[in-house]
């Protein structure tokens, strides 16, 4: 029942993230470029709840955002699938307690995502690529992306372990020691 | 653990004043940094003020405390004023939009006449930094079909790329991914333009023939190749020339006519 209830939360937050992307950061830019809270809602996922959660979730919002606003359907879906499971890779490999790893992890999320779904965007679509101004678009995605995840830290703390506590079988300390 | 807490939301309140401090200077000219003056003043008012009345307290010229039960009726009888007339305010501001969007629908049509068209309105921006799409509020059940040319007031917006029954999403022109067959209105050459990573409100105008003669300031129209949008809607002026060491290889900046960032109503073609 608590899982069924996080699962609808974190549905709210899709909405949520959703609404603020569109109307919000679409005005609050540095040098024009916009971030994506996506990448880090579905990083968030696959860290604190499982990789199956992470994963799903990566792939229907992808779908969600391929059919609002994509020109080649799955683009998205396959990028965030593959976000949510880093997320989950990172779980196991990492500490989610330390600011400076979380930020390391928006920094890797962030450069495969547009680096994925640009390059696969490219060959379908067939168009140049332009690698000088996709670095710098992305170098300052990605610092945009840093600065909101420092400033949402606290609240994915909160949130985040209480969709770890009801999303894997193992206690925390277990897990590290 | 109190400290560290502390700390954490200390760097949290830093990071949030670094980034709505880079917000607004990488979005404000700098001409226009006298906004600072009046954020400053705007400080110090209210304490200068708090000053002022003092000094005035102090001469004998206030009258602050005279009448306070007038005062107090009054402000009463104000404020529930004030609350009627923001209530009127607010029927007023919904019949002015209402009347601008319909006001600029019945400009479009009448400006582009000739064409059978049907009016629109964006509903949704695209999230991404590398593509640019619109999605409006008319879908197959209005009319709308894939490739459809869509315009707005001053000039080409894009193309429809898909169609639900309700919506239709469009491919604005500066998309990275977009190419459109074009001809300079001077000399009549054609010439491709392309979206760019580079700037997203600008084109970038390749494969311009060798012997063509481009002035700053051309306008520059669809030719009617490729299939999709029809002849002669405009696009832009050329802004830049860029020549290279080969002639063959040189390209110009065209910066549309239409703010894609502001606009809100547009017309879809619907005979191409």
């Amino acid at each position: 029942m608590r899982k069924f209830s996080i699962i609808i939360f974190l549905i709210l937050a899709f909405f949520i993230i959703y609404f603020l992307q569109e109307n919000v950061f679409n005005a609050f830019t540095i040098s024009g470029i916009k971030p994506n809270l996506f990448i880090i809602y579905i990083l968030f996922i696959g860290l604190f709840a499982n990789q199956f959660v992470g994963i799903s979730f990566g792939v229907i919002c992808g779908l969600i955002l391929d059919l609002l606003y994509g020109k080649a359907i799955g683009v998205s879906a396959i990028m965030l699938c593959a976000i949510g499971y880093l997320g989950s890779y990172f779980d196991k490999n990492f500490s989610k307690e330390n600011k400076i790893t979380i930020i390391f992890m928006v920094v890797g999320a962030t450069l495969i995502f547009e680096f994925g779904t640009y390059f696969i965007n490219s060959i379908i679509l067939e168009f140049d690529r332009e690698y000088f101004n996709f670095i710098r678009i992305v170098l300052i995605e990605i610092i945009y992306n840093v600065l909101l995840s420092i400033i949402l830290y606290p609240l994915f703390q909160k949130l985040g372990y209480l969709v770890d506590r009801n999303f894997k079988k193992n206690n925390i300390l277990t897990r590290y020691f | 653990m109190n400290r560290n807490r502390q700390t954490e939301i200390l760097g949290g309140i830093i990071t949030a004043i670094i980034l709505i401090l880079l917000i607004f200077l990488s979005n404000v000219e700098v001409n226009k940094l006298s906004y600072l003056e009046s954020v400053a003043s705007s400080i110090v008012s209210p304490i200068q003020r708090v000053f002022a009345d003092l000094r005035n307290k102090i001469e004998g010229n206030s009258t602050y405390f005279s009448n306070m039960d007038n005062i107090t009726k009054e402000n009463e009888e104000l404020k529930k004023r004030n609350s009627e007339l923001e209530t009127e305010l607010r029927e007023l501001e919904k019949i002015k939009a209402d009347n601008a969007t319909l006001q600029s629908y019945m400009n479009l049509t009448q400006k582009y006449s000739s064409y059978n068209t049907i009016p629109a309105y964006v509903i949704n921006r695209d999230v991404s930094n590398f593509s640019s799409t619109l999605v409006l509020n008319v879908g197959s059940k209005d009319g709308v079909k894939e490739n459809m040319t869509v315009i707005a007031d001053k000039g080409l917006v894009g193309h429809v790329i898909s169609v639900t029954e309700n919506t239709s999403k469009v491919q604005v022109i500066i998309d990275s991914a977009s190419t459109v067959s074009c001809t300079i209105s001077t000399t009549n050459e054609s010439i491709i333009c392309k979206g760019t990573l580079e700037n997203n409100q600008v084109l970038r105008a390749s494969y311009i023939p060798t012997g063509a003669e481009l002035i700053q300031g051309d306008s520059v129209y669809t030719s009617g190749i490729g299939g999709i949008y029809p002849k002669g809607i405009i696009i832009g002026t050329v802004k830049e020339i860029i020549t290279t060491s080969n002639i063959t290889d040189r390209y110009a900046i065209v910066e549309p006519v239409v703010d894609f960032s502001k606009v809100d109503t547009v017309l879809l073609i619907l005979d191409n």
